[in-house]
Order: structure tokens, then C-alpha cells, then sequence
């Protein structure tokens, strides 16, 4: 049975920095974050290169959360597309192997808790807040749906797009001209 | 072809010569206003909807009008030029540049998710497809009249990713999956064929696969591989179909890997959801350039049995089983991810083609009658025997007690087809011993589980015991039966609860003869005959129980016949009677009384096509 948070090297990745191995003593927010996560109280807004937004719904008011956390530099960027590119994996997916190997060039696939900053309506004084967390874990969740996202949260490079030629996504759908002349 | 756009387009298409349709609802993406600005969005629009076998010629002929004197927009112009250049394979080239000026409007059609619409060179690929479709199915003789949902069915076939890869064909029971397969098979015959054909199906099935080929596909080499003694020419012919069972597959897995097939055909491919089964493992083995599951159990909810089956037609496309787990599995399972959901869901939707009957009711009649060839087990082909030559040897007799000999003869055959233990009246296992029974089950597991309802009749009480004690137990829901025994209290609490009650057996058995009075069971979707009546209008009426009026959807009447026995001798009576349109006619059973010996005995041997 995978493990419900961090199923995936990628998860796990993110999850570390929620819940180090190397802390004696847990922070006792961790549960109930757990818990909001677990029973879909996250809705997550955006998810893309060094930002998150979600919305967080704990005891009938809805908390905004939005949270920014450095990219890597172009050039580790690039070469990092280049991996991932050369792994040709299945669409959304990421050959566990090729996490050590990020690693191993110096890409760290999470933001370290340190470099984020995290921004959440409830006003909750230091440190992140449960909030804050539950949108982690949720993240950490669709990291392992998706190990492709784990690279698109921290890659400035453009990613190859697995666009389908066969569709049109309605935003790039002109007005002008759609009915011919 | 989807008429739209003006107000009323039946006036301008009759003024145009272009066929009008019938009306229908589509979604398109179109232009929209959004407070001041215009932009694109999901809408529902009205349309007329005509078969392509009108659209075409018509189109074409439009040339003969002069473009500015008709209210036709751009559009219908640009499909003109495709209609046009379709019926030639050579016109790659002017394809991609009338892609380039095809109006947006003319391939608005939004895709499943509502997000996304079609790209023109997309459309236009599947609009030649379908034409092609259509002509190969002319040239390749396929003697049956294609619904227009098979035809677009053959054609998603045909255009499935080939070397090695595939699909799964999950249209709903009574569609006519068998059907749209044999049209792929039928026009890969001759050099478009680069090996033989394999369809592996059930034992109950093998003797269905062999009829419907020989019907709608005569001119297709079919070589059974099955039962004892069974062996394959060698080479096997390019274009030829082999027919096999699960446990043949199983057992000569060595031999039938080791064939370089064209198009390989797991029929009901409930039979390889296991991953780990042997016969599933073999099944992925199995080297062929294309590959296609059919099952009309919808399989995208269930995800084990759906990443088992891919991995046998798609292998790679959802990765090992293991990450399937993990990316869609729990999430789903688990924890009702829909974001995973939505991602599996695009992520298979090109290779599952699943259609249900109210899908398509525009394309179906009322009711459709479906014959389902089953075949003797070896113990009821050995009881089948023996009756007939106990019977002759022991000698008929003349005058009356010739007739009761007779029907008594015909009634053991009867229930010798039906099972072997309504013969015998023995009390054992009742799985794997009559051909009728199994496929019965199989095809009752399958409407259980598209939420639909159906109604079983059987003219012999026992029958029906047996029958309510082996699908309580298969089914995992008590089946309960209608007879004349009940009192009229307890047949109308049963009529009155799977008419009204969600949480009712969603299989009710009935007794062809209590059905008899005024029933109204308008809420099953398929009605299964189990074994012949003498008279087909007693099974007429039956049939029409489900059949009344305010029945909503169609109905799908399946009429088990078991091949070279009596019955088969029976379904010919009944094709003979309705053909005179009900006009009265003799008792058949005391007609074959009066044959001479000679003449009966050709009719009641066992004829090789109900064997295995």
C-alpha cells in the first residue's frame, strides 16, 4: 500500500521539508494540517514555478494561502529540461531515477522550508500556520499523481509541452474570422 | 454532418439540396459576449444532424449553385472542398492546406472535457477516416447493414495506433461489438493484412464468433483452434481467423506467442482483468500489430481491471502497476482525487470507445432481436447423442403413441441444451456443464453491472430453479422467480418491485406461461429467452411484457439457440412462421411426428456446428 503523503521519491521530496527526519520534536500543527489535506478542505488555485495559491476551508471560513519559493537558476533549469526530456516519460510521470540524479546536480526538488514565504489569511503570527502546511501536504498529494509538476514548480525553463496538436484550448480559440468570410 | 447556425436551417436546406437531418443538440465552443468583450465559450446548440451517406453527394453537388446566390456560410463551403477531395487517397497535400483556411466554425466541436476544441487537420483526419471506412466496407463485402454508430465504431477501430498498440471497444451489450470487430477484421484481408487474425473468447462464445463470421464476413478463411485434437495449418494464411478460448490461450500460450499476428481480439475481456492470471499474462504476449479488448462492462471505474486490460492493448500507456497505484489508484480510490480522475481519464479516452443504447437511441429501433449461438458441452453432446440413437433403436412406433414417443424425445433434447442436470435431475455443480448456462451468466454478470434490468423466460420450472439457484450465487444477488405456483399476491408484490424499487433484484426470472396474463415489466432493458417455445407467439407476448408502451430506451431481446441441436430446428420454424406474418399455423411438434424416421432422425441428429 504507497504511503498517503509521498508515495513518490518526488513527494516525499516535498514532504521532507514539512516534516524533517532530522527534528525531535514534531510540530504538533502537523495533524490537523494532515487532516484538512486528507479530507479535500485544499483547493488548489495555482500551481506553477515558484508560486502556490490555494484556498483553505477549516471550520466554515475559507483562508486564501498563497506561497512563493525560489526557481533554479536558468542554467540548472535548462540543463534540468534536458533530463527531463532525454527520460521521455509517460505524460504527467517521472522515472523515480531520474529524482536522484536532479539531486545529484544540485536540483533540489523542493523548496527548503527556509527559502519559502508563505502568506496565509487566518493572521496567525510566526511560522506557518496550519493552513499554510495543508496546502503543502495537498501539494505533496498531487506531486505523486503528477511527478511532473515537482519539476514544473521549480524549472524557469520551458518545459516540453505536451500539447496535442489535435486540440485547440478554448483561450486559443480567435474571435476574429470564426465564422470565415 | 451537424447543420448549424441560422435560425431555421430545414428552409435553406431544402432550397439547397442538402439532406435535412434530424434535429439534435451539439456542443460547440462559439463566440460569446462576456460583459463588453467577445470570447469563446461552451455552448449548446441547436443542429441538424445527417448521415454522412446523404451529407456527401449532396455536398458535392452544390458546385452547380453559384457560392454568393446561396445564404450558405463559409463552412459548409469548406466541407464541400473536403467532401470533394476525400474519395481520393492522393490529396495529402490540399487536405493540410484546406485545414490551414477552414473557418474556426467549422470544426468547433468541443471535446470531452468541455475545455479544448478539435484542430481542423484533427477533424478533417477522422472525416477521412470515416469516408474510407465507409468505401472499404463497401469493397470488402461485408453483408450487413451498418447502424451509423458502427460505422464511426469500425472507423475508431481502423484508426487505433498500430505495431503493438491498441484499444478497448466497451459498447454497451446489444450494440454489436462482434459486428464492428469482424468489419476491422474484413478489411484487412488480402495485402492489407500483414499476418492471420486471432479472436480469443470464452468456450460459451467460440460458436458465436464462428456464425457471425460466416454471416456477415463469407469470404473470411475462420479456423477453429479448440477442443481436443485441435492444430493449426502451418503457416496459418495471412487474412485467415483463428477463434480460441481463454483456456486454449493458456494451454498452447507456446504455439500461439510464437505466430506474428495482424490483429489480435480479446472478446469479453472481463476474462483478463486479473494482472496476474495466466491467461492475462499470455495475452500480453501475444505479438500482433494490433490488438482490441471488448467488454460491455464499463471498465474506467474500475481501475485495476482497466490498467490489466490496457497493459494487454496499451502496454506502457499507464506505466507499471506499481505507479498506476500510485498516481491513480489510491488517489482515486482513496481519497476521490479529481484532479487524478480527470488526468486518467484524458489519459485513456483515446484508446476506450464506450457507447451506451441511450447514447445511440436515435440509431436503434425499439427492439432488436439478437440470436446468441451457444455450443454442446462434451457431456451434453455425449446425453444428445445417446437419446437420439436410444430413441431410433428402441424404435418409434406408429399413430398415437409414435406423436407421444416424439415429444417425449424432443422435450429430453430440450432439456439436455437447457442442462444436463434439468435432464438428469441430479442436484451438483451446475458451472461448465451446459453452454446455454454459461453464456447466460456471462451476459446477465454484464447487464448487472451497466445498472440495467432484465428479464429471463424459461418454459420448465426445474429450469428456472436451477437457473434462480446458480445466479443467486454467481450474480451475488437473489434472483427471484415468477411462476404459476406463486398466488396472484406474491406475482404481483414481485411484478409491482422491479417495477418501482431501486434496491429490487435488478434479474427476474419468469415462467413463459405466468408471464402469460397482464404483466407490465417496462423497466428491463434486455429480455433473455432461455430456451424455444413451439409457438412463437407465446414468446412474442412475453417479449412484450418489457415491451409496452412507456418502456423509455430501447429494448434488446437475445434468444439463446444452441447450434446443430433442436433448437436450431425450432429457431428455423419460428423464422418460417413470423415470415407469415403470423398467419396460424399447425403444431410443429406433432408435424415432425408425422415425419418418416429417415426424415426425423436427419433433423434431431446433432450436427457438427453446436460441438466444440
Amino acid at each position: 500500500m504507497p504511503a498517503e503523503f509521498g508515495a513518490t521519491p518526488w513527494g516525499k521530496a516535498w514532504l521532507r521539508t514539512i516534516e524533517p527526519t532530522a527534528v525531535s520534536r514534531p510540530n504538533p500543527l502537523l495533524p490537523k494540517a494532515r487532516s484538512l489535506a486528507r479530507n479535500a478542505a485544499v483547493t488548489l488555485r495555482t500551481a506553477e514555478a515558484g508560486r502556490l495559491d490555494a484556498e483553505v476551508s477549516a471550520r466554515g471560513v475559507v483562508h486564501r494561502v498563497a506561497i512563493e519559493f525560489p526557481c533554479w537558476s536558468g542554467e540548472l533549469s535548462t540543463e534540468v529540461a534536458g533530463l527531463v526530456a532525454d527520460a521521455a516519460p509517460v505524460p504527467g510521470d517521472l522515472p523515480d531515477g531520474l529524482e536522484a540524479t536532479l539531486t545529484r546536480r544540485g536540483a533540489d526538488i523542493a523548496a527548503p522550508a527556509g527559502e519559502r514565504a508563505a502568506d496565509c489569511g487566518c493572521g496567525a503570527g510566526d511560522g506557518p500556520c496550519a493552513h499554510v502546511l495543508a496546502v503543502l501536504y495537498a501539494v505533496v498529494q498531487r506531486i505523486d499523481e503528477t511527478p511532473a509538476l515537482a519539476v514544473e514548480l521549480r524549472c524557469r525553463a520551458p518545459l516540453q509541452a505536451a500539447a496535442d496538436p489535435d486540440w485547440i484550448p478554448l483561450s486559443d480559440v480567435p474571435v476574429e474570422g470564426f465564422y470565415g468570410t | 454532418m451537424a447543420w448549424w447556425g441560422v435560425r431555421e436551417p430545414a428552409d435553406l436546406l431544402a432550397e439547397t439540396g442538402l439532406p435535412p437531418g434530424r434535429p439534435a443538440v451539439c456542443r460547440f465552443a462559439v463566440p460569446v459576449t462576456d460583459g463588453a468583450a467577445e470570447a469563446i465559450g461552451p455552448r449548446e446548440v441547436p443542429v441538424r444532424l445527417a448521415d454522412l451517406d446523404g451529407a456527401l453527394p449532396a455536398l458535392r453537388a452544390l458546385g452547380r449553385r453559384r457560392r454568393a446566390e446561396t445564404a450558405l456560410g463559409a463552412s459548409v463551403w469548406a466541407w464541400r472542398e473536403a467532401a470533394l477531395l476525400a474519395g481520393d487517397d492522393r490529396r495529402e497535400e490540399e487536405f493540410g492546406a484546406l485545414a490551414a483556411r477552414m473557418p474556426t466554425a467549422a470544426h468547433c466541436v468541443l471535446g470531452p472535457d468541455g475545455t479544448a476544441i478539435s484542430s481542423a487537420p484533427a477533424l478533417l483526419r477522422r472525416f477521412r477516416q470515416m469516408v474510407h471506412t465507409r468505401r472499404e466496407l463497401g469493397a470488402a463485402a461485408v453483408r450487413a447493414d451498418l447502424r451509423p454508430y458502427q460505422v464511426t465504431g469500425v472507423a475508431w477501430l481502423r484508426a487505433l495506433p498500430e505495431t503493438g498498440g491498441g484499444g478497448i471497444l466497451a459498447d454497451e451489450m446489444g450494440l454489436g461489438k462482434t459486428l464492428q470487430a469482424i468489419c476491422l477484421l474484413a478489411t484487412r484481408q488480402g495485402p492489407r493484412a500483414t499476418g492471420p487474425h486471432l479472436v480469443v473468447c470464452p468456450t460459451s462464445v467460440v460458436g458465436n464468433w464462428a456464425r457471425e463470421l460466416a454471416r456477415f464476413a463469407p469470404a473470411i478463411r475462420v479456423i477453429g483452434h479448440h477442443g481436443p485434437g485441435r492444430g493449426l495449418p502451418d503457416p496459418v494464411p495471412p487474412g485467415a481467423v483463428v477463434i480460441t478460448s481463454y483456456s486454449v490461450l493458456r494451454a498452447d500460450a507456446a504455439t500461439l506467442t510464437e505466430i506474428s499476428w495482424d490483429v489480435a481480439v480479446f472478446d469479453e475481456a472481463q476474462q483478463i482483468k486479473n494482472p496476474e492470471a495466466l491467461a492475462t499474462r499470455t495475452a500480453a504476449r501475444i505479438p500482433a500489430r494490433l490488438r482490441v479488448a471488448m467488454t460491455g462492462t464499463p471498465v474506467e471505474n474500475r481501475l485495476d481491471e482497466l490498467w490489466s486490460i490496457l497493459n494487454v492493448t496499451n502496454p506502457g500507456l499507464l506505466g507499471g502497476r506499481a505507479r498506476f497505484r500510485q498516481r491513480f489508484g489510491v488517489p482515486i480510490e482513496q481519497r476521490r482525487s479529481a484532479t487524478a480522475a480527470k488526468r486518467l481519464g484524458a489519459l485513456v479516452a483515446p484508446y476506450v470507445l464506450r457507447r451506451t443504447k441511450s447514447d445511440v437511441a436515435a440509431d436503434l429501433p425499439p427492439k432488436q432481436f439478437v440470436t446468441v449461438a451457444c455450443s454442446l458441452t462434451g457431456e451434453q453432446a455425449r446425453l444428445y447423442r445417446d437419446a437420439v440413437d436410444r430413441a431410433f433403436t428402441d424404435g418409434l412406433g406408429t399413430g398415437a403413441a409414435r406423436r407421444g414417443r416424439v415429444l417425449a424425445l424432443l422435450t429430453s433434447l430440450k432439456q439436455i441444451c437447457n442442462h444436463p442436470a434439468q435432464f438428469l435431475g441430479d442436484d451438483g455443480d451446475l458451472a461448465g456443464r451446459s453452454g446455454k448456462l454459461d453464456r447466460v451468466t456471462e451476459m446477465l454478470s454484464e447487464i448487472v453491472a451497466d445498472d440495467d434490468r432484465a428479464l429471463i423466460f424459461t418454459q420448465y420450472r426445474v429450469m428456472g430453479e436451477l437457473l434462480v439457484r446458480h445466479l443467486t450465487d454467481t450474480l451475488g444477488t437473489p434472483v427471484p422467480f415468477l411462476h404459476g405456483g406463486l398466488d396472484v399476491r406474491r406475482r404481483d408484490a414481485l411484478v409491482h418491485a422491479f417495477q418501482t424499487d431501486d434496491a429490487a433484484p435488478p434479474v427476474l426470472l419468469l415462467s413463459l406461461r405466468a408471464a402469460g396474463f397482464g404483466v407490465n415489466l417496462t423497466r428491463a432493458g434486455h429480455v433473455v429467452h432461455y430456451d424455444r417455445w413451439w409457438n412463437p407467439a407465446v414468446e412474442d407476448q412475453a417479449t412484450d411484457r418489457a415491451h409496452r408502451i412507456g418502456r423509455r430506451g430501447p429494448l434488446t431481446v437475445h434468444t439463446l439457440v444452441t447450434g446443430g441441436t433442436v433448437e436450431e430446428h425450432i429457431a428455423r420454424l419460428h423464422d418460417a412462421k413470423r415470415a407469415l406474418a403470423g398467419a396460424v399455423s399447425g403444431d410443429s411438434a406433432a408435424a415432425l411426428a408425422d415425419l418418416p424416421d429417415e426424415r426425423l432422425r436427419a433433423v434431431l441428429t446433432l450436427g457438427e456446428e453446436g460441438l466444440l
